[in-house]
C-alpha cells in the first residue's frame, strides 16, 4: 500500500496501465509491420512481441480483478501527484520540444540560452543575475564544445552566423 | 617476451606521461558526457595521433579510451545519467548510494573497481596473450546467444519486487531493440516510416531519455538529490570519506578480481562489448552473493561489479585486434587505422615482428590506469559536491544539455526528440515501478541477442537444437541453469533450516 494511501482506501491503479497499454499498442503495429516479411526477420519480433502480448494480458486481469472486487480504482494519481510539480513537469517537457523544434530558425546557441533561461524561470528562479549568466554560460559551453571544437551540425542561428564572420 | 623487456617496456611508458595525463583528462570529461564516445573523439584527434610516433599515439589513444570507461559511472553514481552504455548497470546500485549521501564513497568504489578491474585484466592479458586470443575462436554465434541470456536474466533479476511489470518492461525494451532493418534481408520493421530508425533505436537517445530526462522530471518534486538523511552527510563531505571508499575497495578486492576476468572474457568477443559485460557481472555478483536482497539499495558490490567489468572489457577488447586483426569494438577500429596508416600488419605476426607495439599497447594500457587513480582519485570529494546543488538549477541544466548530447551522437534532431520521448516513457515507467533499467536492458541486448540467434539458426537452416551442439555452449547453459537455480535453492534452504529451527519451540 502507498504510503500516501489512508486504510481502507482505493488504490489507484490506472497509471500502472499505461506502460502495458503502450507496450501492446507498439506490439500490434510491430506484427502489422512485420506480416510480410521473411521468418528470419520476424522470428524474434513474434516470440517478444507474443510473449509481451500474454504479459499484458495478465497485468490487465490483475488490475482488473483489483477493481472488480473493490480494492482499487483507475485513477491516475501516481503520475499526477505531487500536485505543486505537475506544471513544471508538463511545463519542462514542452519548453524542451519547443526549444528542439525552434533550433531551426534560432540555432543552437541562441535558442538553447532563450529555454535554458524559460527553465529556469519555470522552475521557479527569479534572480535576474542568475537568469541570464547561467543560461549564458551554458550557450557558450556548447557553441564551443559543439559547434567550435566539435563542428557538429547544428542548425545555425544569427548567433552562429555572426560568430562565424570573427572565428 | 622476457622481463628485461616488459621493464623497458614500462620505463618507456611512463615516459610518455606528457601524453597519457591528457588523454586521460580528455576521457574522463568525454566519458562523463553522454552522447560523446572514445571512438568520436579518437577521430576527431585522429590527424594529430597520424603526425606522432606510433608509440605515443597509441599511449594517447589508449589512455583517453581507458579514462571514458571510468568517467561512464561519474553521473551514473551522481545524477543517475550513464555518461556511456556500459555505466547504466552502476546507476542501478550507484545513484542510491548517493541519495544515502555516501556519493563520495561510490565514487571512489568505482574509480578503484574501474582501474584495478581494469589492471588485473591487463596483467592477466600481458602474460596470457596467445592463449586468450584463442578465446574468441570458441565463442561463437551459439555460444554468444547464451552470453546475452546471462544479461537479459537481469531483467528477472530487477524485477523481483514485482516480476510481472519487471518482465513487460524488459520484453518492451526487447521488442524496442528489434525496431530496424533484419541482419539478413535489410527489410525495415516498425520504424513508423522514420529513415532515421532504419539502423535501430540508437542507443544514446534511449540512454539520455530513459536515465537522464526522466529521472530530471522526478528530481523535480524535491528539492535536493540527496535524501534529507543523507543531506548532511553529503553537505560534509570530508576526506574520511574518500579513505572509507577505499576500505570498502580493499574489502571487496576478491569482487574487483573475478567481475574484472567477467569483463575480460566478454571484451575478447568482437561486438560484444562494456554493456553487457556490465549488466552481466551485475547479474553474477547478485546470483553469487549471500545478500542478495540488498542490491539496488546502494550497496558497494553493485557499483563494483559492473565498473570492474566494463575496465576489464578494455584489454579484452583489443585482443582480437593484436592477434588476429580483427577489431573487438569501433575504439578499436579506429586504433588499427592508426597502426596499419604506420605501417603495421595485424595478426599473429605482430608478435615476432613488433614485440614492442604488440605488447607495448597493453603495457601501455596499465601504466595509463596507474596514472588514471592517482589523477582521478582526489577529485572524489569535489565531484560529490554536485549533489548539493538545488534540483531547480540542475533540472533544466540536465534536461537542455543531455538534449543537446543526444544529437551529438548520429547529428540527427530527430534523435533529440526520440530522446524526449524516451524521457517520458522513463518517466511513466518510473512512477508506475515499471524499472527503466529493465527497459533499456532490452534495448541494448535485444539487437544482439537477435543477431547472434539468427546467425546461428541461419547456420542450421532453422533447427534450434544448433543451440545445445557445441561443448562450449553447453558449460555455458549448464552454468547459467546453475546461477538461476542457485536463488532458489539458497531460498530452500533458509527456509528449511528457519522450519528446523523454530519447530522445537511450537
Amino acid at each position: 500500500m502507498s504510503p500516501n494511501r489512508t486504510p481502507g482506501s482505493k488504490a489507484p491503479l490506472g497509471a500502472d496501465l499505461v506502460i502495458p497499454a503502450l507496450a501492446l499498442a507498439f506490439a500490434g503495429y510491430f506484427f502489422v509491420s512485420i506480416s510480410d516479411l521473411a521468418w528470419e526477420a520476424k522470428a524474434n519480433g513474434v516470440l517478444i512481441g507474443g510473449v509481451l502480448a500474454a504479459l499484458v494480458a495478465v497485468q490487465f486481469l490483475r488490475v482488473g480483478l483489483q477493481v472488480w472486487v473493490g480494492a482499487a480504482n483507475l485513477g491516475f494519481e501516481r503520475l499526477l501527484l505531487p500536485h505543486h510539480a505537475l506544471a513544471k513537469r508538463i511545463g519542462m517537457v514542452a519548453l524542451t520540444a519547443l526549444f528542439i523544434f525552434s533550433m531551426d530558425w534560432l540555432g543552437l546557441t541562441l535558442a538553447l540560452f532563450l529555454a535554458t533561461a524559460a527553465a529556469l524561470y519555470l522552475m521557479g528562479v527569479r534572480k535576474r543575475r542568475h537568469l541570464f549568466w547561467i543560461p549564458f554560460w551554458v550557450a557558450v559551453f556548447a557553441y564551443v564544445m559543439f559547434i567550435a571544437v566539435l563542428d557538429a551540425e547544428f542548425p545555425r542561428g544569427p548567433v552562429e552566423l555572426l560568430l562565424a564572420r570573427f572565428f | 617476451m622476457t622481463w628485461d623487456f616488459v621493464l623497458g617496456q614500462f620505463a618507456a611508458q611512463f615516459g610518455l606521461w606528457w601524453v597519457i595525463v591528457p588523454g586521460i583528462l580528455i576521457g574522463i570529461v568525454v566519458g562523463a558526457l553522454p552522447g560523446f564516445s572514445a571512438q568520436n573523439t579518437l577521430i576527431m584527434l585522429l590527424p594529430l595521433t597520424l603526425a606522432v610516433p606510433v608509440p605515443t599515439a597509441l599511449a594517447f589513444m589508449i589512455s583517453l579510451y581507458c579514462a571514458t570507461h571510468l568517467a561512464g559511472g561519474i553521473p551514473a553514481i551522481l545524477v543517475k545519467i550513464p555518461g556511456t552504455g556500459g555505466a547504466a548497470a552502476t546507476t542501478i546500485d550507484g545513484y542510491p548510494m548517493t541519495q544515502k549521501g555516501q556519493a563520495q564513497q561510490a565514487l571512489v568504489l568505482c574509480f578503484t573497481a574501474s582501474v584495478f578491474g581494469g589492471l588485473i585484466s591487463t596483467v592477466v592479458t600481458i602474460g596470457l596473450l596467445p592463449w586468450l586470443s584463442k578465446v574468441g575462436l570458441y565463442l561463437r554465434s551459439v555460444e554468444m546467444v547464451v552470453v546475452m541470456l546471462f544479461g537479459l536474466t537481469l531483467i528477472a533479476v530487477i524485477a523481483a519486487k514485482d516480476l510481472l511489470k519487471g518482465l513487460i518492461a524488459g520484453f518492451f525494451g526487447l521488442l524496442i531493440g528489434v525496431i530496424g532493418t533484419d541482419h539478413i534481408y535489410n527489410t525495415p520493421r516498425a520504424t513508423f516510416g522514420f529513415l532515421e530508425l532504419y539502423d535501430g533505436v540508437p542507443l544514446v537517445p534511449a540512454l539520455i531519455g530513459l536515465f537522464a530526462i526522466s529521472e530530471a522530471l522526478v528530481m523535480i518534486e524535491s528539492k535536493l538529490i540527496v535524501r534529507r538523511e543523507g543531506q548532511e552527510r553529503a553537505a560534509e563531505a570530508h576526506w574520511a570519506d574518500t579513505v572509507d571508499g577505499l576500505r570498502l575497495s580493499v574489502k571487496h578486492w576478491w569482487h574487483i578480481v573475478w567481475t574484472s576476468f567477467v569483463g575480460l572474457i566478454i571484451g575478447i568477443v568482437p561486438g560484444a562489448g562494456a554493456s553487457i559485460a556490465a549488466f552481466v557481472a551485475y547479474q553474477q555478483s547478485r546470483m553469487w552473493s549471500r545478500h542478495p536482497e540488498l542490491y539496488g539499495t546502494g550497496i558497494p558490490e553493485g557499483v563494483i561489479a559492473p565498473e570492474s567489468a566494463n575496465n576489464g572489457v578494455t584489454s579484452g577488447t583489443l585482443v582480437p585486434m593484436m592477434a588476429l586483426g580483427v577489431p573487438g569494438g569501433s575504439t578499436a577500429a579506429v586504433m588499427m587505422v592508426v597502426l596499419q596508416y604506420h605501417g603495421m600488419v595485424m595478426g599473429p605476426r605482430l608478435f615476432d615482428t613488433n614485440p614492442e607495439i604488440a605488447y607495448g599497447v597493453f603495457i601501455s594500457m596499465a601504466v595509463a590506469y596507474i596514472f588514471m587513480i592517482f589523477t582521478i582519485l582526489p577529485l572524489a570529494r569535489y565531484m560529490s559536491r554536485i549533489v548539493l546543488i538545488e534540483t531547480t538549477y540542475l533540472v533544466p541544466i540536465i534536461v537542455l544539455m543531455t538534449i543537446v548530447a543526444a544529437f551529438a551522437g548520429r547529428q540527427y534532431q530527430f534523435d533529440m526528440a526520440l530522446a524526449l520521448l524516451f524521457g517520458v516513457i522513463g518517466y511513466i515507467a518510473h512512477k508506475t515501478d515499471y524499472h527503466v533499467t529493465a527497459i533499456l536492458i532490452g534495448v541494448i541486448l535485444g539487437p544482439l541477442f537477435e543477431e547472434y540467434l539468427v546467425r546461428a539458426l541461419r547456420i542450421s537452416e532453422g533447427d534450434m537444437s544448433i543451440l545445445f551442439s557445441s561443448t562450449t555452449g553447453n558449460v555455458l547453459w549448464a552454468l547459467l541453469v546453475a546461477s538461476l537455480a542457485l536463488p532458489l535453492v539458497r531460498t530452500w534452504l533458509q527456509r528449511k533450516s528457519w522450519v528446523g529451527n523454530v519447530k522445537p519451540d511450537q
